[in-house]
């Protein structure tokens, strides 16, 4: 074979390498460009969050907005679902630990797995498809569309009134509604393992065991890890929505991008908070 | 670039305060608006809020700004649109609009603040089916005392359209 073609093909692997290579490159520029921006914005709402000067009567009312959509709206048939979702894992782990002649732990697997674990999870990939891809389209589209540069050319910040209110508002409802699915969580833990079942726990077992699995360390935990959960279905959608560029076929693109970083960092959050919790 | 006020033969407070801005090309658009940060603009490029309607687009800029109550910021929505006679179109959003609709919305929506000038960019583009420099002048008209100093931001070969007719 002629020296110039092995050169010839020698060049054609490496012009492929290079080529690869910047490939590569571009994508992780564009991947940690997109998280550098996802958590500049999660930064600057927890910091305008917490700054009074940033609320005004316009501001509040975008809030309300939020989560009478988010929470109040779908509360009743949400927490409906939850009841129905509870009785069923209630029934299955106390017939599996009475099978194994251990139904005093019982109550303690139910608090463990539905309302430190469960309840949470499902309550944010709820609002996360609901409310996540909602406010994802209605960003991309805002700023495909320039609304966001039309209003802060008439002296309206974006920020404040369209963009903080929506993720206060997300936060605000997936927190209230975790709450709401505990609380009939536990009433119905309480109806079905100790009202129903009178003989199967000593007096003063329900509260002592609630006592003990929502200790204040796990209180804590389940709080900070349910706010961060309200925070990815609110911060990732809206970040993606704000760097869609301005052409409408993007749009699609944004809200899958965006459902897709919401599902994995919940599941990175749940993984985190049970390592934790029980490594 | 070549500045004509007061032409065609609107009321004369209105007149006063209108100018019509001749540009030759995109190039004196472009410096034309950097060079106005200040102003309110009413352009094809500045949509309204598209899932809120008219009287919400006006009033919120209004909210936001001054801090006031919604029904009081909605008030002074519903008298500007009554001034514009357009008060039937308070309710639609955006995309239920006709272009002369969604014209007045976003010029109440630039005026409600009473920012120190208003600019109406392109014309053409935000009016395609209307005889739009009669329609400017009877809008303009009808806001007397509501705006302090309005700009027309035309080409100049639209100039023709501006002299008064018989």
């Amino acid at each position: 074979m002629p020296l110039s073609t092995h050169r010839g093909r020698y060049y054609s692997v490496m012009d492929a390498l290079q080529n690869w290579l910047i490939l590569r490159g571009r994508g992780f520029g564009t991947w940690a460009g997109t998280w550098a921006r996802t958590l500049r914005l999660g930064a600057q709402a927890l910091v305008a969050a917490l700054s009074p000067s940033t609320y005004n009567r316009a501001m509040l009312q975008v809030v309300q907005k939020q989560v009478y959509f988010t929470a109040w709206q779908i509360l009743p048939g949400f927490a409906l679902f939850c009841a129905l979702f509870s009785v069923l894992i209630i029934l299955i782990v106390g017939e599996t630990a009475r099978d194994f002649g251990l139904y005093q732990y019982a109550l303690e697997l139910v608090m463990r797995i539905l309302v430190l674990e469960l309840l949470p999870l499902m309550t944010a990939l709820f609002v996360a498809l609901r409310t996540g891809a909602a406010m994802n389209t209605e960003v991309a589209l805002m700023q495909i569309q320039n609304e966001l540069g039309a209003l802060e050319r008439i002296g309206v910040d974006p920020f404040r009134l369209e963009i903080l209110p929506r993720i206060i508002g997300g936060t605000v409802s997936v927190l209230a509604m975790t709450a709401v699915n505990i609380v009939v969580g536990l009433a119905l833990a309480h109806l079905i393992i100790v009202d129903l079942q009178p003989w199967s726990l000593a007096p003063g077992e329900f509260s002592r065991v609630v006592g003990d699995v929502l200790n204040p360390a796990a209180q804590l935990a389940l709080w900070l890890k349910t706010a961060a959960f309200g925070l990815a279905v609110t911060v990732i959608p809206i970040a993606e929505g704000m760097g869609t560029p301005q052409k409408l076929y993007y749009a699609p693109i944004s809200v899958l991008r965006g459902m897709v970083r919401v599902f994995f960092v919940l599941m990175l959050l749940e993984t985190a908070a049970l390592a934790l919790l029980y490594v | 670039m070549t500045v004509s006020d007061n032409q065609g033969t609107p009321a004369a407070g209105a007149a006063r305060k209108k100018r019509v801005i001749l540009m030759n090309g995109p190039a004196d658009r472009l410096q034309l608006l950097a060079s106005h940060r200040e102003a309110a603009v009413v352009s094809e490029t500045h949509p309204l809020r598209a899932n809120l309607s008219v009287l919400e687009n006006i009033a919120t800029v209004l909210q936001f700004r001054t801090n006031s109550y919604i029904g009081e910021a909605e008030d002074i929505a519903l008298r500007l649109l009554d001034r514009a006679g357009r008060r039937d179109c308070a309710g639609k959003r955006d995309p239920d609009l006709d272009y002369e609709e969604r014209f007045i919305a976003k010029l109440l929506r630039a005026l409600v603040l009473r920012p120190p000038l208003v600019l109406i960019d392109r014309p053409a583009q935000l009016l395609p089916d209307t005889d739009y420099p009669h329609f400017l002048n009877r809008t303009l008209a009808a806001l007397d005392g509501e705006f302090d100093q309005c700009w027309i931001l035309d080409y100049a070969w639209n100039s023709p359209l501006y002299r008064p007719r018989a």
